[in-house]
């Protein structure tokens, strides 16, 4: 959990606004991190995390949340944080001999074309608390990464489905929040970005109620400066209005460090 | 008559230049006008934002009134929206306008009913803002929480986009006899089904569509169909539009009049330069006096005739040069040059 990003956000774990659909995209760059202090924010606020992690394994997640304070196994164990650890799961379906095994979520693999209904499936049977033991806060979901599923031959309309979906129940219906990481890649020609990831982010910046957009800086690599951040809250009803701020960051070894532009600690 | 409203109807600026935009001054037929709408800068907050398309909510006025003479008008409306100016607040806005017909006199010879496919944005979402008499006039039909049957709990879902499906929805509403249906959004719709499906039954459709979602050729193919299209974009203030801001509790302010195009055109585009010579903290202007004296001055190069002519020709008692050598001089009579031949 980064201190200086809640000030930004204007959240803490004991308030936070309810039914948020948070995006986090990257461009040339890893926006992970951010991913790690939504993980840890929401873990500290006592809420019920299911989190899909399509990417990387369940050791690497704990490895990093160790050193911002939360132990991720522990939280697994209590039952306050499921993990869909995404490559585990590929491998049953992947491999021939093990048709049958394999829970339904990873069953866009098998037949792409199908659309990510089981992962939804999933997510909504984990979602909805209950259960014995202690009582959770509201449910959040957290994906990492969806682009992901697009080069493994999922189209994008299923995608945002997928997303639709997710945002109706969780937002929407349970009140909880959402984060989801996509990655951009980078654009050749013109007629690629319909089809790639880049149409995936647009639909997904229409639904989501604030973006974090995360670039590397234009001027080229930087040792102090890792990169900026463009926050934009979107005027979802018409009371707000559509707010953006831009600022840069560091990423340290036990978290990261947010400032306005051109007030590194290195220039000034 | 409802000639009121058509003098209103002005030509609005091209947005692009292979959509029409004439008008025309009969309501019956099929009017095309294309609305521009220019959001305030993105980088500040903003109190207001200023939109121009009054003109399209007097355009839905004219397209559902002409029941009364039983023509067959309306059309599609199509707003379009990009990334950065996000066309939601739009719909609120024409939910306002429609709860306005609705007190209008003409309401006692008609009904005027509005049906809101959502399927973008919650019930919830859509009515904020809304006070409690407008949004219960407003008939939603829930198409956001499961539009594919996931979870078999839908109400309606996207393979229900029918002719009679449709059809179906609107007869909940049996007493309206002109209906406007609002979807939000097509871009949804457009995802799931092709293009061709989409029909025109309905009196006045109005809906959102997120143009980079799609390929050029779907956009294309929507707007062709629309009859009237509002472009949510940044952009300069053009002449001949009239400009609105839209306050906190939904009404609308005007805040510059209509220039019509034309001859008048010209005038206005005179009058707007600026005059350099005001607010200055010298004194840039002339006096009557300084003036006259001003033209009255002759420059010294500019030749008129006489001066060209005393000039050129030596007058009899011009000067004449008499030069005396003394001892130091070197006079020599001949000239030097004199074998060069020019």
């Amino acid at each position: 959990m980064f201190a200086e990003l809640n000030s930004i956000l204007n959240t803490s774990p004991d308030s936070f606004k309810p039914g948020e659909f948070i995006l986090v995209s990257d461009k040339h760059t890893d926006a992970s991190f951010l991913i790690h202090h939504f993980l840890s924010f929401y873990l500290r606020a006592g809420c019920k995390v299911c989190f899909l992690g399509l990417v990387q394994s369940f050791s690497h997640y704990s490895a990093i949340s160790q050193r911002l304070g939360v132990s991720l196994t522990q939280a697994r164990e209590k039952g306050q944080l499921v993990f869909l650890e995404g490559l585990k799961e590929s491998l049953g379906v992947l491999l021939q001999g093990e048709a049958s095994k394999g829970t339904r979520a990873v069953d866009f693999l098998r037949d792409p074309s199908s659309g990510l209904r089981g992962l939804y499936d999933f997510v909504r049977d984990n979602v909805r608390g209950g259960g014995g033991g202690e009582e959770w806060g509201p449910p959040v979901l957290l994906v990492d990464d969806l682009s992901v599923v697009l080069s493994l031959g999922v189209s994008v309309g299923a995608a945002l489905d997928f997303s639709h979906y997710c945002r109706a129940t969780v937002c929407s219906k349970l009140q909880g929040s959402m984060v989801m990481l996509v990655r951009c890649e980078e654009e050749e020609e013109e007629e690629e970005s319909d089809e790639g990831s880049e149409r995936l982010l647009r639909g997904l910046i229409h639904q989501c109620s604030l973006t974090l957009q995360v670039q590397g800086l234009p001027t080229g690599y930087c040792r102090d400066i890792h990169g900026q951040v463009e926050v934009c809250w979107r005027g979802q009803c018409d009371g707000q209005q559509t707010q953006k701020k831009l600022f840069q960051y560091k990423v340290h070894d036990k978290g990261a460090s947010f400032f306005a532009r051109g007030t590194s600690s290195a220039v000034l | 008559m409802i000639t009121p409203y058509c003098r209103l109807l002005p030509y609005l600026s091209l947005t692009d230049s292979c959509h029409c935009t004439r008008y025309q001054s009969e309501v019956q037929g099929r009017l095309f006008p294309c609305g521009y709408i220019n959001p305030g800068p993105s980088a500040s907050i903003q109190a207001h934002q200023i939109f121009h398309f009054y003109h399209i909510f007097h355009h839905l006025a004219i397209s559902i009134h002409p029941v009364l003479q039983g023509t067959e008008a309306g059309g599609l409306i199509l707003i379009q929206d990009s990334v950065n100016y996000s066309g939601r607040h739009l719909k609120s806005y024409i939910n306002t306008t429609l709860k306005r017909y609705i007190t209008f006199p003409w309401h006692e010879y008609f009904q005027c009913v509005v049906h809101v496919l959502g399927f973008e944005a919650s019930e919830d979402e859509l009515k904020d803002g809304l006070d409690i008499t407008s949004a219960q006039r407003l008939h939603f039909h829930n198409a956001y929480s499961d539009p594919l049957s996931w979870t078999r709990n839908s109400q309606f879902t996207v393979h229900q986009f029918t002719l009679e499906d449709i059809g179906t929805l609107l007869k909940q509403t049996p007493q309206a006899k002109a209906v406007t249906l609002i979807i939000d959004s097509l871009s949804w719709i457009l995802r799931h089904h092709d293009p061709a499906v989409i029909w025109g039954a309905v009196r006045a459709v109005v809906s959102l569509l997120h143009s980079i979602l799609h390929q050029q050729g779907t956009v294309g193919r929507i707007r062709h169909m629309a009859t009237s299209v509002i472009t949510v974009a940044p952009g300069t203030r053009g002449l001949g539009e009239e400009i609105f801001s839209i306050n906190e509790d939904l009404t609308v302010t005007i805040q510059s009049k209509l220039s019509h195009p034309g001859h008048t055109g010209m005038n206005t585009e005179e009058s707007e330069l600026a005059d350099p010579t005001a607010n200055l903290t010298f004194n840039l202007r002339l006096s009557d006096t300084e003036r006259e004296a001003k033209e009255k001055l002759a420059l010294p190069f500019d030749f008129s005739k006489e001066k060209k002519s005393a000039l050129l020709h030596l007058g009899p008692s011009s000067g004449r040069i008499l030069y005396e050598p003394d001892a130091n001089d070197d006079y020599d009579p001949e000239d030097p040059e004199d074998d060069l031949d020019f």
